[in-house]
């Protein structure tokens, strides 16, 4: 891994942005779960969060690299139930921006942590996803 | 899913959860989609021609879709388990009406804790894994 020679915005790294608040509704876990095929719970699976992501604007980091981007992985930690009715305030942070070399090429991965936490502070998870950046094959 | 209760004391390394098979349909990545409010337009989730235009094989099931579905495959296979955390590695585009399955297996028990690890894997057809990773999941005691 290395960063050397990709051009991004550093002055991201490690700076945690607000992302606003989301509330938790009974309808919200419901449905989340209908859908991905849980039982029915007043438990949200902490897999929620993963969706809340998807709700996110992050800054731009103006990566120079490659036309196509994709999810490249994604890990979860639990901290505490999320239930209906919870308010949660999320922050983001851009953690690590590196290259790998592999079969197809250079690829750029981007790593962002986002946590989410109850008004009264308690952290409820906190989510790490990377996104490769590649040239896309039809280039 | 299974519908019996799990105690950490029944549960050995080595023992197998799931498979359990989803075959994700075009109309339920469009329900996810609804769900976070994305674009319900022509885009790589909903659309053979738009992810095409990307570069990509056909029409993809989004990420986090993936991740809700095998973090339910655990707690379905031990509905009162606490997850508490699930690390994926995407390997592979996940397609639309593709018999996939999600399969574990237990690696570890932390007696102290009550918590497992696990191995999880979504696999095609033919068997490759298009996403891996590991679990930790925590069980009530018997006793």
């Amino acid at each position: 891994m290395t960063t050397d020679g990709i051009k991004f915005d550093r002055s991201l790294l490690g700076v945690e942005h607000p992302i606003g608040t989301i509330e938790v509704t009974g309808e919200m876990i419901e449905e989340y779960a209908r859908v991905t095929g849980a039982a029915d719970s007043s438990v949200a699976s902490p897999a929620l969060c993963s969706m809340f992501t998807q709700t996110i604007t992050r800054p731009d980091i103006k990566l120079e690299f490659g036309s196509m981007g994709l999810f490249a992985g994604e890990a979860i930690d639990s901290l505490s139930p999320i239930r209906s009715g919870d308010v949660l305030e999320g922050r983001t942070m851009l953690k690590e921006v590196y290259a790998k070399t592999g079969r197809s090429g250079k690829m750029v991965f981007t790593v962002w942590e986002t946590s989410f936490a109850r008004r009264d502070g308690e952290l409820v998870a906190r989510v790490r996803e990377s996104f490769v950046q590649r040239e896309s094959k039809r280039q | 899913m299974s519908d019996r209760e799990f105690y950490f004391e029944d549960v050995e390394m080595g023992d197998d959860i799931g498979p359990v098979e989803r075959t994700i349909t075009g109309e339920q990545v469009r329900a996810f989609v609804g769900l976070w409010g994305g674009d319900s337009g022509a885009n790589r989730f909903t659309s053979d021609e738009a992810a095409i235009e990307e570069g990509l094989p056909g029409a993809i099931v989004p990420g986090a879709m993936n991740v809700g579905i095998i973090a339910h495959a655990i707690t379905g296979w031990a509905p009162n388990a606490t997850l508490k955390t699930l690390d994926l590695v995407f390997r592979q585009m996940v397609r639309h009406n593709v018999p996939y399955q999600i399969v574990g297996i237990v690696t570890d028990k932390a007696d102290g804790e009550q918590q497992i690890e696990c191995d999880v894997w979504m696999e095609g057809p033919d068997g490759t894994r298009l996403v891996i990773g590991k679990a930790t999941a925590v069980l009530p005691a018997r006793s």
